[in-house]
C-alpha cells in the first residue's frame, strides 16, 4: 500500500527532486503530511481530497501518511497537490504506480490543475534527469521550450490520471511555444538628442558596466535606462532557464522570455527585497531577479545608505547567500547596475531655467548618501541634461544599436582586444599629472577596452583611451 | 595673502576712485590687493538657475581674461558664479561684503573666499571687523559694488533684488548697466528683461560684453591663450560635437587628449581651458 511519485523543489535558483511518498495504512480515516510542510502545502490535505472525490474516484478512508523527502527541506507552495494526489490514488490501488515523471500542479476542489511557480522546475528536473514531466496545461507550452524536456499537459486531475493509465511514454509531449523578443519597454530611435548618454549606455550594454547617470527630473534618465534591455544581446537558452528559474522561487512567471530582466525596486525597499529573504524558504530578492539583467536604482540617493551598500557584496560576488531559518540558499545576482539620481534634492542644481532652492550644505549632504565604495562600482557617470528644443533628427533604433553591441561583445568575450603601447604611455601620463587615480586608471582601461571592441579594433588605441577619459566624471 | 585688514580712509593712496563718485564715500576695510584700473560689476539673484551659473561664469572668466576686475559681492548664486568664474582663470576678483571684512557670508563660500585672497584679488567692506551680516547692510554695500566698477552687468534676476539696487545706483551713478535678457516667461529673468525696457543695454554674451566694454573702459589687455575651440568661459560636455563639428565619439576623444594634456580641467559640469 506505498506509492511514490516525483515532484520539485525550487532552492536558489536551481531545481531540487523531491519525493512524495505516499502510505495508505490500515487505521482508520486520517491524512498526514510531513517533510517540513508550510502551510500552503499542509492545506494540500483538503484540496487533495476535494479534488479526488469531485473528479469521480474514490478516496481512501483510511490513514494515508505523505512524506516530502527530503524531509529537512522546507518545502512551500501548492505545487505539490498534483503529485501527492497521484500518490494517494496510486497507494490505494485505484491507479497504476506513476512510474518515472515529475509530476507538478495546484490542484483545484472540482479537479481541475492550476500551473504554479514550480512548472519550470518540472522541465528543467525533466531535462536533467531524462524523465517526462507532468504539469498543468496552461503553461506546458512555454515550459517544454526548456531544451532537453519532455513536457506533458493535463487540465485536470483525471486526465492525469487517464494519461498514466495508458502509458506516458505511449504519448506525445506538448509542443514549445516561444515567446517573441518583444520591445515592451520602447526603442532608442524614440529619445531625441543626449548623443552622451546615448553613447554612454552603448558602452555599458558591451561590455556590462555599471553606469551612473545624474540629471534634473524631465531629462530622460529613466527612459535611456529602460532602453537598455532593448540594446543588450537576447539570453541564450541555458540563461533563459537560469533566469526563469530565479523568478519562479519569487513567486514570478516570466516563462522563457529572452529580454533580459530589468528590475526597478522602489527606494523604499527592505533590504530583505533587495538582497533576498523569505520566511522559512529563501527567496531571491531584487539583485538575483536582476541576473543577466539589469537593476535599475531611480532616485539612488534617496535609498537608505545602509541598503545600497550591501549590494557590494552580490556586485562583487555576482552572488548572493541568503540565510533563512531552516535552509540557507545561494541566488546568483550577476546585474547590470544602472542608477539615476537627481542632482540635488530639490532636483533643479544646474537647470537651465529653474532655480535651485538648496542650500549647499544639504546638497553635500545628499551626495554623501551614495557611499564612496559603492560610486566606485561605476565605470561611467554620465549627466544627463533637459532638452531646451526638440533639437537632433531622426536618432538610431535599438536594433542599430543592438547589432553592434552583439558583435562587441562577441569579440569581448573571445578576450583577443589587446592594449596598444601607446594607449598604456597615455595612462601613465594621466597617472603622472594626477588627472587620474590608480583606481581610475583601472575603470578607463576597461572602458577603452569596450570602446575599442564596439569600434571593431582588436587594439585599444590612443583614441579609445582619450573616450573613455571623456565619460568618466565625478558625483 | 595678506593677513591683517588695512583700513583705507577716504581719497587716502590706494582708495577706489570710483568710490569718491558717491555722495558720502565711505572709509573701507581692505584684505589683499585693489587694481587701479576700475573693475566691471557681475550682479544677480542668489537663486541663480543653470542657466544664469553658466553665464556669471562666463562673464567672470571672460572679464578676467581681458585683463579686468570682477567685482561682485560672495553671495550665493550668480555672485559666487562670477567670483569662480574669474578665480578659475587666475583673474583678479574683487569681492564685497556686507558684514565685517573677516566674517564670511554665507559660511559656504569660505573657499572662495580664500581663493579671491590667494590669487592676489581682494576683499572689500565699510563696516570694521567682525560686524554680523545683517540684511540691512546688503543695500548698502550694493552701492559700493556700484561705485567701484566701470560697468554693471546683471545676469539674471526676479522682478526684486539686490541686483536691480546695484544696477540702479550704478546708472544714477552713470554707470552703463549691462544686461543678458532672457524668456519673457522666466522668473528669473524679469528683472533683467526690465531693466532692457527701461533703457539698460542688452548683452547677448561674454564676447559681446568686452566689444562693448572696450568702447566704455577702454581697451583690454587680453590674456593669449592657444586656441582650442572651447570658449574661454567654457562648454558643457554635450555642446563639444557643435563646437568642433566632430561626432560625438571623436568629440569624447579629443576632449579626453586634451585633459590629459593638461589644456582643459573640469569645473563641474564644464570643460575649462587652461
Amino acid at each position: 500500500m506505498y506509492a511514490a511519485t516525483t515532484s520539485v523543489a525550487l532552492v536558489g535558483g536551481d531545481v531540487r527532486p523531491v519525493e512524495v511518498q505516499v502510505h495508505v495504512g490500515r487505521q482508520s480515516e486520517q491524512f498526514k503530511l510531513s517533510g517540513l510542510p508550510d502551510t500552503a502545502v499542509r492545506e494540500a490535505k483538503d484540496r487533495v481530497r476535494a479534488a479526488v472525490m469531485s473528479s469521480g474516484i474514490r478516496f481512501p478512508n483510511r490513514t494515508v501518511t505523505v512524506n516530502l523527502a527530503p524531509a529537512h527541506l522546507p518545502k512551500s507552495g501548492t505545487d505539490f497537490d498534483l503529485a501527492i494526489a497521484l500518490g494517494v490514488l496510486a497507494a490505494s490501488k485505484e491507479i497504476p504506480q506513476p512510474g518515472r515523471a515529475v509530476v507538478v500542479g495546484e490542484l483545484a476542489l472540482d479537479g481541475s490543475v492550476r500551473s504554479g511557480p514550480s512548472t519550470i522546475g518540472a522541465a528543467v528536473l525533466s531535462a536533467r534527469i531524462g524523465i517526462p514531466c507532468l504539469v498543468g496545461r496552461s503553461m506546458a507550452g512555454e515550459v517544454a521550450a526548456v531544451p532537453g524536456s519532455r513536457v506533458h499537459g493535463v487540465a485536470s486531475l483525471s486526465e492525469a490520471v487517464e494519461i498514466l493509465r495508458s502509458g506516458l511514454d505511449e504519448v506525445m509531449g506538448v509542443d514549445p511555444s516561444r515567446p517573441d523578443l518583444e520591445d515592451a519597454d520602447g526603442d532608442l530611435a524614440e529619445i531625441r538628442g543626449q548623443a552622451v548618454a546615448r553613447r554612454a549606455l552603448e558602452i555599458a550594454a558591451a561590455g556590462g558596466h555599471h553606469l551612473f547617470l545624474h540629471g534634473p527630473p524631465g531629462g530622460g534618465k529613466t527612459m535611456l535606462a529602460r532602453r537598455l534591455p532593448g540594446i543588450l544581446p537576447p539570453l541564450d537558452d541555458a540563461a533563459a532557464v537560469e533566469v526563469a528559474l530565479i523568478h519562479a522561487a519569487a513567486g514570478l512567471d516570466r516563462g522563457l522570455s529572452r529580454r533580459r530582466p530589468f528590475r526597478s525596486p522602489h527606494h523604499t525597499a527592505s533590504r530583505a527585497a533587495l538582497i533576498g529573504g523569505g520566511s522559512g524558504v529563501a527567496v531571491p530578492g531584487e539583485v538575483s531577479l536582476a541576473h543577466r539583467g539589469i537593476l535599475f536604482l531611480d532616485e539612488m540617493a534617496e535609498f537608505p545608505r545602509g541598503n545600497l551598500d550591501t549590494l557590494r557584496q552580490p556586485l562583487e560576488d555576482g552572488a548572493v547567500t541568503v540565510a533563512r531559518r531552516g535552509m540557507t540558499a545561494t541566488f546568483p545576482s550577476s546585474f547590470h547596475l544602472v542608477a539615476a539620481s537627481n542632482p540635488c534634492p530639490c532636483g533643479y542644481l544646474g537647470d537651465h531655467r529653474r532655480p535651485c532652492d538648496c542650500r549647499p550644505a544639504a546638497v553635500a549632504r545628499y551626495r554623501r548618501r551614495v557611499s564612496g565604495p559603492l560610486i566606485d562600482r561605476f565605470d561611467m557617470v554620465v549627466k544627463v541634461d533637459r532638452l531646451e528644443s526638440m533639437e537632433g533628427g531622426e536618432s538610431e533604433s535599438s536594433q542599430q544599436v543592438r547589432s553592434r553591441v552583439t558583435a562587441a561583445s562577441t569579440l569581448l568575450a573571445s578576450g583577443s582586444v589587446e592594449q596598444h603601447r601607446g594607449a598604456l604611455s597615455l595612462l601613465e601620463a594621466a597617472l603622472a599629472n594626477q588627472i587620474l587615480t590608480a583606481r581610475g586608471v583601472v575603470r578607463v582601461r576597461r572602458v577603452a577596452t569596450t570602446i575599442a571592441a564596439l569600434a571593431g579594433s582588436e587594439v585599444v588605441d590612443e583614441g579609445h583611451v582619450s573616450e573613455a577619459m571623456a565619460l568618466r566624471a565625478e558625483w | 595673502m595678506v593677513s591683517e585688514p588695512r583700513r583705507v580712509p577716504v581719497g587716502s593712496d590706494g582708495y577706489p576712485v570710483g568710490l569718491l563718485d558717491l555722495e558720502e564715500p565711505p572709509p573701507i576695510w581692505l584684505l589683499g590687493a585693489l587694481m587701479e584700473r576700475p573693475g566691471i560689476a557681475v550682479v544677480g539673484t542668489r537663486r541663480a538657475t543653470r542657466y544664469g551659473i553658466d553665464l556669471a561664469e562666463r562673464f567672470g572668466s571672460v572679464i578676467g581674461l581681458s585683463g579686468w576686475t570682477t567685482v561682485s559681492g560672495l553671495a550665493r548664486g550668480v555672485d559666487t558664479a562670477a567670483h569662480r568664474g574669474c578665480l578659475r582663470i587666475s583673474g583678479h576678483a574683487v569681492a564685497v561684503l556686507g558684514s565685517g571684512i573677516d566674517v564670511c557670508y554665507p559660511a559656504e563660500n569660505s573657499g572662495v573666499y580664500a581663493d579671491i585672497l590667494d590669487g592676489g584679488g581682494a576683499i572689500v567692506s565699510e563696516y570694521a571687523p567682525g560686524t554680523p551680516p545683517d540684511r540691512w547692510r546688503f543695500p548698502a554695500r550694493n552701492r559700493l559694488i556700484a561705485a567701484m566698477s566701470a560697468a554693471i552687468v546683471v545676469v539674471e534676476s526676479a522682478s526684486t533684488g539686490g541686483a536691480l539696487i546695484t544696477a540702479r545706483l550704478g546708472a544714477e551713478l552713470g554707470r552703463p548697466v549691462f544686461v543678458v535678457p532672457g524668456d519673457v516667461d522666466r522668473e528669473m529673468s524679469e528683472g533683467c528683461n526690465r531693466l532692457i525696457r527701461d533703457g539698460a543695454h542688452p548683452v547677448l554674451g561674454a564676447e559681446d560684453l568686452v566689444e562693448e566694454l572696450g568702447l566704455v573702459v577702454g581697451p583690454p589687455a587680453p590674456v593669449t591663450r592657444p586656441d582650442i575651440g572651447i570658449p574661454a568661459g567654457g562648454a558643457q560636455i554635450g555642446e563639444l560635437p557643435s563646437l568642433w563639428s566632430l561626432s560625438i565619439t571623436e568629440s569624447l576623444a579629443k576632449l579626453g587628449r586634451l585633459e590629459i594634456e593638461g589644456r582643459v580641467k573640469r569645473v563641474g559640469d564644464f570643460i575649462v581651458p587652461i
